[in-house]
């Protein structure tokens, strides 16, 4: 074995550019994308063709605003993710404070537990809730939905929450109350104001994961206007209209959005905290 | 020697209730010891260190003062007052912590805010009291400011404004110089005790530095093991260490192993040396001879003097002093500090392997046992 061929590579040196890795990650984004971008450009089709591209237009989009369902149904996951939202970011908190302190046996039990939801299959989650709904006798309707989606969200902002909790400095919390805060003062004056990167950033996570929810959605909710993504996928039963390109958009666009906004939340804050679980940090 | 036989130094004077009282508290981890059966009184308008390694209960102790632990048993007392069931937010005393804890999303001047603003201060005067607290730490016009973008000596006189401004019976400072460099810390140690003897509150000081403790403290408790192993001014626990472990962590101290007898102290390494007669100690009782480096003559001699013969390992040249390292015996080695005025040249200074003779004052020689 020569080892010439492998001393001239080290003498190109490491820095030049890794042309198959760039040749992977392109193919990699062009498979991810493209159903996407098919979705996005057809949304403009002039005609109703999923096929054919004619031209661009919004006649789309004014079919969607002008959809009374569909409305109907984008107002009624508004709410279900705004509930959502609040309720998974109240209780996640309250479950990261909690997980944080008590350093019990129990309490490092609760804290796997806790992950369980994160790597059950949705579709597990969505029928078991279903059944239990059932079981209890309680109708399905949106109220079924958001009870179902915060128990789900929890997870996430616990997740986010706990890592930044265990970093803070647990003199901080006693330097409150050693200039007279009772400890209710102390968490509401000191912790809570130094978390509030995160959990701003977990609330906008759990918004747009909620919003975009269909599997959980589809198994629990009622006749009363159903989420917008049910609604999309009863309606494709019947024949895609172009109609829905639309809303896949409109959706999209939204969701990036919110992600964008969770993970400059910390960079608008001027310090560390928020997203570390997206941003890989 | 241990603090429950030391009579209360420094107790009430003129009946006045001492500031800081600790009568037999004791705080214990499953079955380790953090403090061990510990009294202490400390008078008002005091500055008053807690001295000594780290794992010696000093900081147990100072967190019981302020009520962030619990004692496992005893009282503490604050002002004549029993105050050991009452939470921290309850008791008049103030911390400044080794870490700052600095409220981070508030601003310098409602940091120093925080604690007039939970007594119900009115808010004129919380203003006009932030802004001479600033102003006396030097922090003027900084108040705007948020912590994240001071320097480490700048928040650490945040913290001590922040604590000062509530004006506590006792302010408590967990190692609050440990974080600065040396300079600074030399410079924030004057500062602190100038601060102290203006307004004139109890300071409870913790610190594993002696150099620290000796200069800023009126008394000082060496702790060791939970337990207080001597207390006393900075003084006498440096000339006149009650213990070996005193001795020895009061800066560098030589202990030359031997026998007391009769006035004199034999070495184990052959010879005997005038101690004078110490009470307490028995004949024959091995005891430790310990002489602090700067007392130890190498010429010019006394009459009187204890001299001993050895021989020199190494020279330490540090500018205003030369430290030299002298093997009496095998395993026997003291170090003599000396000024340098008359040996100021390289060539004057002994050097290693020469034989040379080293003598001190009885007087200024301890017998440990």
């Amino acid at each position: 074995m020569t080892l010439r061929p492998l001393h001239r590579r080290h003498r190109r040196g490491t820095d030049r550019r890794p042309r198959l890795a760039l040749a992977v990650t392109a193919v990699f984004f062009v498979l991810l994308y493209l159903p996407i971008g098919v979705v996005v450009l057809f949304s403009f089709n002039a005609q109703k063709s999923l096929t054919v591209f004619k031209g661009l237009s919004l006649r789309w989009y004014t079919a969607f605003f002008h959809d009374n369902v569909l409305i109907e149904s984008l107002g009624m996951s508004l709410r279900i993710s705004l509930v959502a939202m609040a309720g998974s970011v109240l209780l996640g908190v309250a479950l990261a404070l909690g997980l944080v302190r008590c350093r019990t046996r129990l309490g490092s039990l609760a804290g796997l537990i806790m992950l369980v939801p994160l790597i059950t299959p949705e579709i597990v989650t969505g029928v078991a809730a279903m059944l239990l709904f059932k079981g209890m006798g309680i109708t399905l309707s949106s109220g079924t939905v958001m009870l179902a989606e915060i128990t789900f969200s929890i997870s996430y902002v616990t997740v986010i929450l706990r890592s930044r909790i265990a970093a803070l400095n647990p003199e901080v919390e006693e330097a409150a109350m050693d200039l007279g805060a009772t400890r209710w003062q102390a968490l509401r004056l000191v912790t809570l104001p130094a978390l509030l990167p995160s959990i701003l950033a977990s609330a906008v996570l759990v918004f747009a994961l909620v919003f975009d929810d269909f599997v959980l959605a589809y198994f629990t909710t009622g006749v009363d206007p159903q989420p917008l993504s049910v609604r999309i996928y009863s309606a494709i039963r019947f024949g895609v209209q172009p109609t829905i390109n639309a809303v896949g958009t409109l959706m999209l666009a939204g969701s990036i959005g919110l992600i964008a906004l969770a993970l400059a939340i910390p960079r608008l804050f001027g310090r560390r905290g928020g997203l570390d679980l997206l941003s890989g940090k | 020697m241990t603090s429950i036989d030391t009579p209360r130094a420094g107790a009430a004077e003129a009946g006045a209730p001492p500031a800081v009282r600790l009568d037999r508290i004791s705080k214990t981890y499953g079955n380790s010891t953090a403090v061990d059966d510990l009294c202490l009184d400390i008078a008002p308008g005091e500055f008053f260190s807690l001295l000594g390694p780290s794992g010696c209960g000093k900081t147990t102790s100072l967190r019981m003062i302020g009520g962030f632990t619990d004692p496992s048993a005893g009282t503490v007392l604050l002002s004549g007052e029993d105050v050991t069931a009452l939470p921290p937010d309850k008791r008049n005393v103030n911390t400044v912590f080794q870490s700052y804890a600095l409220f981070d999303h508030l601003s310098v001047a409602d940091n120093v805010a925080f604690g007039l603003k939970r007594k119900g201060v009115a808010r004129a005067e919380i203003r006009t009291r932030v802004a001479a607290m600033l102003e006396r730490v030097q922090l003027g016009g900084l108040g705007d400011r948020k912590p994240g973008t001071l320097s480490g000596g700048q928040r650490q006189r945040v913290a001590l404004a922040r604590a000062l401004v509530n004006r506590p019976q006792v302010l408590l400072l967990d190692e609050p110089l440990a974080a600065l460099d040396l300079k600074l810390r030399r410079r924030m140690q004057v500062e602190l005790k100038q601060i102290q003897r203006e307004v004139g509150i109890t300071f409870v000081f913790v610190t594993h530095d002696q150099d620290e403790a000796l200069t800023m403290s009126d008394r000082v408790a060496v702790m060791n093991e939970g337990r207080v192993e001597q207390c006393g001014t900075p003084e006498d626990v440096y000339e006149h260490p009650a213990s070996r472990f005193v001795a020895s962590f009061m800066g560098t101290s030589n202990l030359v192993p031997g026998t007391y007898r009769d006035g004199q102290v034999v070495l184990d390494c052959g010879p005997a040396l005038p101690v004078g007669p110490r009470d307490g100690v028995a004949d024959g009782a091995a005891v430790s001879l310990s002489v602090r480096p700067e007392k130890i003559w190498l010429s010019d001699f006394e009459p009187g003097m204890a001299l001993v013969r050895g021989v020199v390992r190494e020279t330490v040249y540090s500018g205003p002093t030369t430290t030299y390292l002298i093997e009496l015996a095998p395993d026997v080695t003291v170090s003599v500090l000396e000024q340098n005025t008359d040996r100021s040249r390289m060539e004057d200074r002994w050097c290693g392997g020469e034989s040379v003779e080293i003598g001190w004052r009885p007087e200024h020689c301890l017998v440990l046992e």
